[in-house]
This record gives C-alpha cells, structure tokens and sequence, in this order.
C-alpha cells in the first residue's frame, strides 16, 4: 500500500500532537518539537500500517519536515512498488 | 512543626464532576456516582463483566485542553491526563499559574496506586494478542507512576522536588504528607500535593472482582448490608503553601494543613489492623493537638469492605474513647466511589469544603446500622456542624496507613 504525503502529514500531526496547519515542508523538526520518541512512535505506526519496517537508526541525517517526508514516503512507496 | 502550612488551591475530577466546586456540590446534595458500567476486554478476554464503577466525565479535559493545548495532555496515559486537570484548576485557584514561584521553590507530590493500566492493557492486547512485531514505543513513558507528576511538572514550569508516592489506597495521603514535608524542610514553598488513579479498565477490574473486594451493586460504608467497595477514577489536588508565603502574596488562605500520622500494620497484605489503623489516626490528631476538640469532623476511609468498616469504627474509639460518638463521621467513597491512589486527597478536598461550610454531607446507600460500627456516621441529610478541624483517613491493602489533619 502506497503512503500519500497528506497520510503522512495526518499522522504526524496526531503523533506528535503538533496542529496539522503548521507542518509546512520547510520547518525545522526541533522548531515543531517533534522529538525522538515522536519518530520512533510515527515509525511503529507506519510500520503497523504499511507493513514496511523503519529503523531510526537507519534514517539520514534530517533538519526539515520536508526532507523527512520525502525520505519516508521514498521508503514505504518503494516497497509497495 | 516550625512552618504553618496553608492550603491555597483545590482541584478535583471524579464521577460526581470536573471541579473541587462540583464535587463539594455533589456530595452535599447527595448525588451518588456510581453506576453499573460494562467492562468488555475484547476478543481475547472471557466475556465481558458488568461491575458497579464512578467513572470521569466525558470531556473532563475540556478546559485544561482550551488553556493548555494538547501537548502534553494527548501524550499521556488517562491517570496523568486526570491529574494535570486536578493540578490546573489547584494552581488556577491559587493563582499560580505562570507565577514567578512555580520555578525554583515549588515541588509536585501526587499518590497513585498504579500508574498507566490503561495504556498497559492496550499495549499488551496489541503485543501478545494482537502479535504486533514491536511493543508501542510510548508504553514505558505512559505507564511509569511517575508520568503524572513528570506531566504536571513539564506543563506548568516547576522545577522543585517532584515526584510520586505509591501506597495503593493510601497513596495521596502519603503524597500530602511529603509535600507538606518539602515545606517544613525549607525544600520548598509551594507543594502541589495529591494524587489520581484511571484503573478501571478491563483486566484490573477483573482482578479487584477476583480478590472478592467489589460491591454487587453500590458502595454502602457502615451500612450492616455492605458488600464491597466501588472501583472509581478521578484525581484531586491541593496546593500546600508556606503560610507566611502565601500571606505575604496576598492568596486566598482556603485551610491549613495541619499534620499527619502514618503507621505500618506490618501484618497482613489485605485484613488491616486495628493497631496500625488507630496508631496512623492517633499519630495525625496529636500532631495538629485536637483530641480534645468538642467536635472533629472524621472523613472515613469507609470504603464499604465489612473489615475495614468494623475496623475503622474501632480505631475511632481507640483513638478518641468515651468521645469517639461526638465526632461525625462521613464516608464519600459511597457518592464519588473509591479512587484508590486518588481518594484521600479527593477526601481533603470536601472535607475542607465542609469544614468552611459548616455542613456534613450524609453517608449515602445506606441501609442499616451495623452494631459493630457505633460511630456517629452522619446519615439522610446535610448536618450542620461546629467542627473546625478535620481528619482524612486512608487505610491501604499491605498495612499502609495515612491520616490526615486539617483545619479551616
């Protein structure tokens, strides 16, 4: 099952309970306070959703909410391909 | 004791309301909480219970959510969400939120029998029933005892002493006790003292229902008829002060905390003792000087059991003598159900209520006088009393006894 970026958004949003309309692409992840154990929680969900396993530790590097959504929504379409 | 310590905020949340003001208001209308509730554990579970339970309101949030947001408040497990409610109207009523005092010089002691069952009993079903290849990353955080007073500490900036006391029913009251402890130490100023518990879920209410300790169908304290007690969740929350502190920022002193007495029967894990209970009680009222008060507003533990109710009446007369029947004695476990680490702070709250009003709120379900439990148990109506001073009893399974004095 393919993930869209508005799904992605959604679940992020209710996660780590930050309101949907200030995820905007080019926010910085400690600006929106989406710590650590809000990844690792999006992780598990997206894991119990689609079925595609995500280490944290096998993330890159990321600053934005943009580049975090790219990569995650690269990782699960992918797989689903 | 070298500091007076005044009690300048109330907060509560329990069946019978979302605020301190709801429940005192409850009580002394006689309104009972407690209704049949059924308890479905879902496809893993034997079939489900019906069991007599005082559940939190609908939207008992809603408030704290519109000043506080969500944050924290959507992160935690339901026995944390509950004492951030209790701890916001408590500090609101002090005047203390966003005040300059809540850095340093404040601490956060709250009681819980248990900590987030709710968010245990999901993650479980999930793991093991549901065979999900990972536990949920948040059950640990949400589960800790010390979630709640972690989510109170983080919501309203206190960087002081915190953390949790764990005495099943006695919890809160212990909690009160080290509070007040942090002031007269000089650790702190300001104590936001209390407790929660959210355990009426599906598995622990089996568990309560095995141990043969719940009511058929409403909790009846000193009533010859009781049968049990009645599994409640909630949470209240006192503000304890320096009382120099609090006069000199002009609060609103609402009571005084006056001491407590705590004992161990070191005896059995569920039967109490009658030496444990009255040296607990004994140990409260020489500490605040009123066993020779005309009139003492006794707040019971009551909670319906037949042993501890017998108990309990006997510890008022090992306590007080030839003038344990002078002292009313109330039992709101039968309107707001028993909220196990929540309940004795819970019971601060009305008894200081009813101490400013000058009113006892009546024992309600109740049937029949037990000749075992000669006590004056304030039954029918509101009574009028002269009482100024008050002790809150809670009497916990392994022996853990808290007695509380206060005065308004």
């Amino acid at each position: 099952m393919k993930v869209t970026e508005a799904q992605l958004l959604d679940m992020i949003a209710e996660e780590a309970i930050i309101d949907r309309a200030t995820l905007k692409r080019e926010a910085t992840l400690g600006d929106l306070g989406i710590s650590s154990l809000d990844v690792i929680t999006l992780l598990f969900e997206l894991e119990e959703k689609f079925g595609v396993v995500i280490e944290e530790g096998d993330m890159p590097a990321m600053t934005t909410l943009g580049e975090m959504v790219d990569y995650l929504m690269g990782r699960i379409n992918a797989e689903a391909a | 004791m070298s500091r007076r310590i005044a009690v300048t905020g109330l907060g509560a949340v329990s069946a019978l309301g979302a605020t301190a003001a709801a429940n005192w208001q409850a009580v002394r209308e006689g309104r009972c909480g407690i209704t049949l509730h059924r308890f479905d554990g879902g496809p893993y579970a034997p079939e489900p219970v019906i069991i007599p339970a005082a559940l939190a309101p609908e939207g008992f949030s809603a408030a704290a959510e519109a000043r506080l947001g969500r944050k924290i408040l959507g992160s935690v497990d339901r026995f944390a969400q509950l004492a951030v409610c209790a701890a916001y109207e408590a500090l609101e009523s002090a005047g203390l939120v966003d005040h300059e005092a809540l850095a340093e010089r404040t601490g956060v002691v709250l009681g819980h029998g248990q900590g987030g069952q709710e968010t245990l009993e999901k993650s479980y079903e999930r793991y093991f029933g549901l065979r999900s290849q990972r536990m949920h990353p948040a059950t640990v955080p949400k589960i800790m005892v010390s979630g709640a007073v972690s989510a109170v500490a983080m919501q309203f900036g206190i960087h002081g002493p915190v953390f949790a006391t764990s005495s099943a029913c006695a919890s809160s009251a212990h909690a009160i006790i080290q509070g007040a402890g942090l002031i007269h130490t000089g650790l702190a100023d300001v104590a936001v003292v209390g407790g929660s518990e959210a355990i009426a879920t599906p598995g622990c209410m089996s568990g309560w229902q095995a141990v043969q300790a719940l009511a058929a169908q409403t909790c009846r304290p000193f009533s010859k008829d009781r049968d049990g007690m009645a599994m409640a969740e909630g949470g209240a929350v006192l503000v304890l002060e320096d009382y120099a502190h609090a006069e000199a920022r002009g609060a609103e002193i609402l009571g005084e905390f006056l001491g407590g007495g705590m004992s161990s029967d070191a005896g059995h894990i569920t039967q109490p003792s009658l030496a444990g209970t009255s040296a607990a009680m004994a140990r409260a009222a020489r500490a605040a000087g009123l066993l020779d008060d005309e009139q003492v507003l006794i707040s019971a533990h009551g909670t319906g059991t037949p042993l501890n109710d017998r108990n309990e009446a006997a510890s008022i007369h090992a306590v007080f003598g030839e003038r344990a029947r002078s002292h009313p004695v109330i039992a709101t476990k039968s309107a707001h159900g028993h909220l196990i680490g929540g309940s004795a702070a819970l019971q601060a709250v009305i008894a200081l209520h009813a101490l400013r009003e000058g009113a006892a709120p009546p024992v309600l379900n109740f049937n029949a006088p037990d000749p075992e439990c000669d006590i004056d148990l304030v039954v029918g109506q509101l009574r009028p009393i002269t009482a100024r001073r008050a002790l809150v009893n809670a009497f916990a399974f392994g022996g853990l006894n808290a007695s509380l004095a206060f005065a308004a």
